[in-house]
């Protein structure tokens, strides 16, 4: 006999909630089967991404190429594989950049408060006073030549801005509750209570943003590589497959170029932002609960 | 209201110094000489370079440098663009008012559409056209810029060949009137497409702002004294969802300057976006810094006449702010 009211741990009442949720379990599935086709790219495919084959320009999907071949007789699934762990690498190191230094400035500004705050808050306004993209390029125009690393660093460290806003308004709000004063109370020093106390309670905020960033940096390579000053042409990236998609031939007469890039890319976004939505739900479940 | 309009755009100022000094060392690190533009990039004798350095008064210290470059910046001089062999400020103006065009229809297509389709969803929750806009919504937030523009290319050229393929602004000849309709029509997709962010952020805020509303006690006042539904709809319930609306605004103009840079790229649009682009590929740093400062400006100056309007049409912000800080 199963006790109704037996008692479940949150991680599973949420991982519970999760799994009910079928377009954020669908996602997860999806995005999954990307990352690791992506990872395996060097095994799966036969195809070179970067070498021009001059004997198969421009052919339509077939049997040996499974959605065609470009203007440099490069194979679309390869390349769109190789393209995918570029710029999923990409999204996911600047993500990871953001995520941290978005929450220690705001945990910072927003635990400390006075002198520290005040500077770290007029530093995140000077950034976000520029149309991101413009900044990112003007920044990056300093060292043109520098790469991937370059681009991942420069959009990292001028990315954070908003994620720290958030992690700084949670911490305030966290602040108040009376768990943190009976910490203090009690003697717990600093480090404790901002581990301990203070980091579980921004978790759900914390994750909501990293899903929301990850997907938005899709975008942001996609933008600057289009535009030239993103990942060096040349080199596989989905931004620079999309660049490739503009010139007229290919938009009116080549559509296994571009279409399998703008559905894969817009399908990955898409399934981050379902999967973020289905996390936010299932961590609500443990606010709830306490 | 004018002691709390003041008091905004005075908070501005330290704001738009930083601003200006993040600006000035940026222009610093660019090889060649971003601050006027006098320099060659492509000269690399070093007799030129340090002879060129001493009659662009580098050698002075770095605060003189910065004043002076400041001082000439706040009366219109930007230095002169290398490519264009023209003061970068009047290039700019050239440029500007097509950038404002794009990014003045794009907020007419977003205010329009978003006001529309969120009134429709947010009157019927839960309905099936309630499900399929926020559905549209959510696609639209996830699809990037470049893939919306993609999309609307094949569409609009490949298709249905409403406008031309490649480059959808014709060499405009005519004068007056009939030319600035041929300039809307021209910029009519490209806003679309820079809109669509915008747009579905609006229409998800304004439907769950119309649905939460809609449940508050004056609605229920309004209904009990026998007002029409519509009545209730389009003049309580609007009125107070349309109001967080105006401190979007602020944060639009960022993000309008922003997408404007890859919109026009994607649809060979002549605006400031064409030109920050080719200034950058060109190493024409000048005309680069003085874009990069301008859209800072603009920013700080969109977001001060965000809170201001705001302020105006709820006294509460205003009383909030002058509380805080007298």
């Amino acid at each position: 006999m199963t006790n109704k009211n037996a008692p479940v741990s949150l991680m599973g009442a949420s991982a519970r909630k999760f799994a009910a949720n079928r377009p954020a379990v669908v996602s997860l599935l999806f995005l999954i089967a990307v990352l690791a086709l992506c990872l395996l790219a060097p095994w799966l495919t036969a195809h070179d991404p970067v070498k021009i084959n001059l004997r198969s320009l421009n052919q339509e999907p077939s049997a040996e190429h499974w959605l065609g071949t470009d203007k440099g007789g490069r194979d679309m699934v390869s390349r769109l594989l190789f393209g995918g762990r570029a710029t999923l690498w990409i999204s996911l190191c600047v993500t990871a950049i953001i995520a941290g230094t978005g929450t220690v400035v705001g945990v910072l500004a927003g635990y400390f408060g006075g002198s520290a705050d005040s500077l770290l808050m007029r530093m995140t306004d000077v950034v976000l006073s520029f149309p991101f993209i413009i900044l990112v390029i003007v920044v990056k125009s300093v060292d043109p030549d520098g790469g991937i690393p370059s681009l991942i660093w420069t959009v990292g460290l001028l990315g954070w801005g908003g994620f720290a806003r958030v992690i700084r308004a949670k911490t305030l709000a966290e602040k108040e509750n009376e768990y943190m004063l009976a910490a203090r109370a009690l003697g717990a020093g600093t480090l404790r209570i901002l581990t301990r106390h203070l980091l579980p309670g921004l978790l759900g905020v914390f994750i909501v943003n990293l899903m929301w960033t990850a997907a938005a940096m899709i975008g942001v390579e996609a933008s600057l590589s289009f535009l030239g000053f993103g990942v060096p042409v040349g080199q596989p990236s989905w931004g620079n497959m999309l660049a490739d998609a503009l010139s007229p031939e290919v938009i009116s007469g080549q559509w296994w170029v571009w279409l399998p890039a703008c559905l894969l890319i817009t399908g990955v976004i898409l399934s981050i932002h379902f999967i973020g939505e289905g996390v936010k739900e299932a961590i609500s479940i443990q606010e709830r609960h306490i | 209201m004018l002691t709390y309009a003041l008091r905004r755009l005075a908070g501005a100022v330290p704001l738009l110094l930083l601003i200006s000094v993040l600006v000035f060392a940026l222009a610093k690190q660019m090889p060649g000489d971003g601050l006027g533009g006098g320099l060659n990039p492509g000269n690399k004798d070093p007799r030129y370079i340090s002879d060129m350095r001493e009659k662009l008064g580098y050698g002075d210290s770095l605060a003189v440098q910065y004043i002076r470059w400041l001082k000439q910046a706040v009366s219109g001089n930007f230095g002169q663009s290398f490519l264009y062999k023209m003061p970068a400020g009047e290039l700019i103006g050239q440029r500007l008012p097509a950038t404002l065009l794009l990014a003045g229809l794009s907020l007419f297509i977003t205010y329009g559409v978003s006001l529309t389709l969120g009134m429709i969803a947010g009157r019927n929750p839960g309905s099936r056209l309630d499900r399929l806009i926020l559905t549209a919504v959510y696609v639209a937030y996830a699809i990037p810029t470049s893939i919306a523009a993609i999309l609307a290319i094949y569409i609009f050229a490949v298709v249905l060949h409403w406008v031309p393929l490649g480059g959808t602004v014709s060499v405009v000849t005519s004068r007056g009137l009939s030319a600035l309709g041929d300039r809307v029509i021209h910029a009519l997709l490209p806003a679309a497409v820079l809109g669509l962010f915008n747009t579905a952020a609006y229409t998800q805020f304004l439907r769950n702002e119309i649905v939460e509303n809609s449940g508050k006690n004056y609605v229920r006042t309004a209904v009990s004294k026998g007002i029409s539904r519509s009545s209730v709809y389009n003049r309580h319930i609007l009125r107070n969802s349309l109001l967080p609306l105006v401190t979007f605004l602020g944060m639009d103009i960022g993000g309008l300057l922003g997408g404007s840079v890859v919109i026009e790229n994607l649809f060979a649009y002549p605006g400031i976006g064409t030109l920050f682009v080719a200034a950058v590929s060109g190493r024409d740093y000048a005309v680069m810094m003085a874009v990069t400062l301008m859209t800072g400006f603009m920013i700080v100056a969109g977001n001060a006449v965000a809170d201001i309007l705001y302020g105006w049409l709820d006294p509460r912000i205003r009383a909030g702010y002058n509380g805080g800080r007298s």
